[in-house]
């Protein structure tokens, strides 16, 4: 089976920054894709399961291919389709597309091509073999859901809190954790995120064994509070003003830039260098978790809330219609180093009730290494 | 929408017309030329013969071009008349055989595609590759020179009992249960097979009910619950498919070859007994129940009826828990496997030993016809050479059972 973890060093190297699409750009793009597919998939009651293996199938995709070659909300609609099948909760491609066609402005539409549901059958082939037929693909919720039986506490802030992490695992879907951490490891992040924000503290769990120094090391293994909080910093950034301001309209520029019959496919780079994964407790290890009266915290059912009702700032996902880039394409400069937000976020996701997180600064993500040479780009 | 080549703002110089077109060609040599890293192509593998027709497509016997000895089994995708793309039924296929990893269940090593090109508009063609098992069950009944030992029939029964429990136990339904579906390696390790049917079960909570479709399983192997039309049914389906399995190691063809549903019916209860809610609680509760002609007054024959082939009075009492109308009585596999039948004397013994007198692969696909006119439409696609020639010299004898 593939290795579909990265660390952040090839999460800056992907196709499209050697096509010449900054990081900035490149995140934005995932963003809008993955945001796209939580949209259409919630248009077409589809679970959030479903939805969110659509997500993944996308980000993996872009680790192969650039934003340049495939535009992103076909394969966008091409991943939804493939996932809506494989969770068995399979929608016609037509509809897919008529629910597109009504989210999307008509230029972006136009990237579907002259015969959209031709163009998603050939894409589909391309993403299975981009993704080697690995088609099931775990989430956090359900280890969200698993922890959560085990912790004990107030029971309404446990509730709160687990809805509250529910929608950041529903938000993180538009970063690129799920190709930096197992699923486990998410949930437990964003569980220790959604903690400090409703105010649960986790006093004590089913299960605890007397090495236990914090709830999770019951089901996974050696995870630091750095890590911890550079997953929420993730997320948390999502929120962030300034990153979503850069950027332009989107369908990435194509043949002006660069005459792409001269690029040759790129080397691929086999995911093999692996991120610094936790190994994940063994399972059988893991202590079945005990009712605590915590089964009836169920988030949402099924109507995947991806807005709870606490309705934090939304975030205008939609709203990306800031002037196109001027003269050259973003990656083409030095990139920036990648502005980290402030320790904390300045819109936090839940409203001024919930108190800010205060959380030693993390490290900051190393510079960008400059493009590689690019001989066809005019001066 | 306007097409592609609706005027377009001046924000987007890239998408006129000509440059769309030219991106289109551009793509298409990218999809072309991509080496994808985890998807070989099918050119690794050289097609020997066509050995069988699976429910989705074509199945190939082909050597790996690296190595002279290393056969496998190509099973085709077919998706020339799929309207939603990739069939689901195969991408369910290749999920559940991902998961499972059982010596009594078909390996999958990968899956391989052709090269996209201009001739196939740039959409490859998928097969599925598995490890290559010389013979399936019902190509070795087929050939009367094929004996099974009591000793041997226990070791079939039991690996094919293993291989249920083990899928069963990771929440799987095999759903096709059939001697044609039962691979034998050369070797005697017996393979559970095209799973293009299977799928995922869950146990039903009070209150919800699973709502499967009905219309699986080949017509001869299916169980009675299935035939009066539940929907919210479990492994007893393929518990059924082992008995009729079972029985026909001894009568060695099928022993219910209905024509119709109807029919399949018919002969269930004159081997089973009618189906009543004495003897099948909740039976009356079956969409069909009310709907199809049931066979009244039957008696269950199962025992006398097989005494004669079977002769052993374990394998007898096997087979009666095995062919139990209410699917809530029939034996599971892990109960099955308990049974004296294969804990007595002779016990299981390897089938190797007699594999090793028959050289040639027998597969049902290219044995004769056991019972010529039934519905076996699949067989012999006319025009359809005959790959190789398997050696079936009195091929098949016409047994009714």
């Amino acid at each position: 089976m593939p290795y579909w973890y990265y660390d952040k060093k090839d999460l800056q190297t992907t196709p499209s920054f050697q096509d010449a699409i900054s990081n900035e750009t490149e995140n934005r793009y995932r963003k809008e894709g993955a945001r796209f597919i939580i949209d259409t998939g919630s248009k077409m009651d589809l679970g959030y399961n479903t939805v969110a293996t659509g997500v993944v199938y996308f980000h993996r995709f872009y680790m192969f291919h650039s934003f340049r070659t495939f535009p992103r909300y076909i394969t966008a609609c091409c991943c939804l389709f493939l996932a809506g099948k494989v969770e068995e909760t399979p929608k016609k491609c037509k509809d897919i597309i008529k629910v597109a066609k009504s989210l999307l402005t008509e230029q972006k539409f136009g990237t579907f091509g002259e015969d959209p549901k031709e163009e998603v059958m050939t894409l589909e082939r391309i993403l299975l073999q981009t993704i080697k037929f690995d088609l099931q693909v775990e989430h956090p919720y359900g280890y969200l859901l698993k922890y959560a039986k085990c912790l004990k506490g107030d029971k309404q802030k446990l509730q709160k809190m687990v809805q509250m992490a529910w929608t950041f695992v529903n938000d993180s879907l538009c970063t690129t954790l799920c190709l930096q951490w197992e699923p486990e490891v998410i949930a437990v992040a964003l569980m220790f995120l959604a903690g400090k924000l409703s105010k649960f503290e986790v006093v004590d769990w089913n299960g605890r064994l007397p090495k236990h120094t914090a709830w999770w090391d019951m089901f996974v293994e050696d995870i630091t509070l750095e890590l911890l909080e550079d997953i929420c910093h993730q997320v948390l950034d999502l929120y962030s003003p300034q990153t979503q301001a850069s950027g332009g309209e989107s369908p990435p520029p194509g043949a002006a830039v660069q005459p792409k019959n001269e690029r040759k496919p790129l080397p691929v780079t086999p995911p093999a260098s692996a991120s610094p994964v936790a190994p994940v407790a063994a399972k059988l290890n893991a202590p079945t978790p005990i009712k605590n009266g915590a089964e009836k915290l169920l988030p949402p059912k099924m109507d995947m809330r991806f807005y709870p009702p606490y309705v934090y700032p939304p975030v205008p996902y939609s709203d990306y219609s800031a002037p196109p880039p001027t003269s050259m394409p973003p990656a083409s400069l030095p990139p920036p180093p990648l502005p980290r937000p402030p320790l904390v976020f300045q819109e936090p996701p839940p409203p001024p009730r919930y108190p800010q997180v205060s959380v030693p600064p993390p490290h900051y993500f190393a510079p960008l290494r400059p493009p590689p040479p690019r001989p066809y780009f005019p001066p | 929408m306007q097409g592609v080549s609706a005027p377009r703002e001046q924000n987007q110089p890239v998408l006129s017309t000509s440059s769309t077109i030219l991106n289109m060609r551009e793509k298409e040599k990218y999809i072309e030329d991509f080496d994808f890293p985890f998807c070989d192509e099918s050119s690794k593998y050289e097609k020997v013969a066509k050995i069988g027709q699976g429910t989705f497509g074509e199945v190939f016997k082909a050597r790996a071009r690296n190595s002279s000895k290393k056969f496998v089994a190509m099973k085709k995708v077919l998706m020339d008349n799929e309207k939603e793309g990739f069939p689901i039924t195969a991408l369910r296929e290749i999920k559940i055989l991902q998961l499972l990893k059982h010596e009594n269940v078909v390996n999958l090593i990968e899956i391989c595609r052709t090269k996209a090109t201009l001739h196939n508009k740039y959409r490859s063609t998928f097969y599925l590759v598995f490890d290559f098992c010389e013979h399936d069950l019902a190509g070795l009944l087929s050939n009367v020179n094929v004996k099974f030992s009591l000793g041997e029939i226990k070791k079939v029964m039991q690996q094919l009992l293993n291989g249920l429990y083990y899928i069963h136990s990771n929440k799987i339904l095999h759903r096709d249960m059939k001697a044609a579906n039962v691979l034998i390696t050369k070797n005697g390790i017996l393979k559970l097979a095209d799973f293009g049917l299977a799928r995922a079960f869950s146990v039903a909570k009070s209150g919800q009910v699973n709502k499967y479709t009905n219309r699986v399983v080949t017509l001869w192997y299916r169980p009675p619950e299935l035939l009066l039309g539940d929907r919210n049914y479990g492994p007893p389906v393929d518990m059924w498919g082992a008995g009729c399995i079972m029985a026909e190691m001894w009568t060695r063809s099928p022993i219910m070859q209905g024509s119709t549903e109807q029919q399949q019916l018919l002969l269930i209860s004159q081997l089973c007994g009618s189906c009543t809610p004495d003897v099948w609680p909740g039976v009356e509760a079956l969409d069909l129940y009310n709907k199809m002609d049931l066979p009244k007054g039957q008696k269950r024959k199962v025992k006398e009826r097989l005494k004669p082939y079977v002769k052993d009075p374990y394998g007898c009492d096997l087979l009666d828990k095995l062919l139990q109308l209410d699917p809530a009585k029939r034996f599971d596999a892990d109960t099955a496997l308990n049974h004296d039948f294969f804990w007595t004397d002779p016990m299981p013994c390897d089938l190797a030993n007699m594999l090793a007198q028959h050289t040639q692969s027998m597969f049902e696909y290219l044995a004769p016809p056991r019972r010529p006119g039934h519905l076996r439409h699949h067989h012999h696609v006319a025009g359809q050479p005959k790959p190789s020639q398997p050696q079936q010299e009195e091929g098949y004898q016409d047994r009714v059972f």
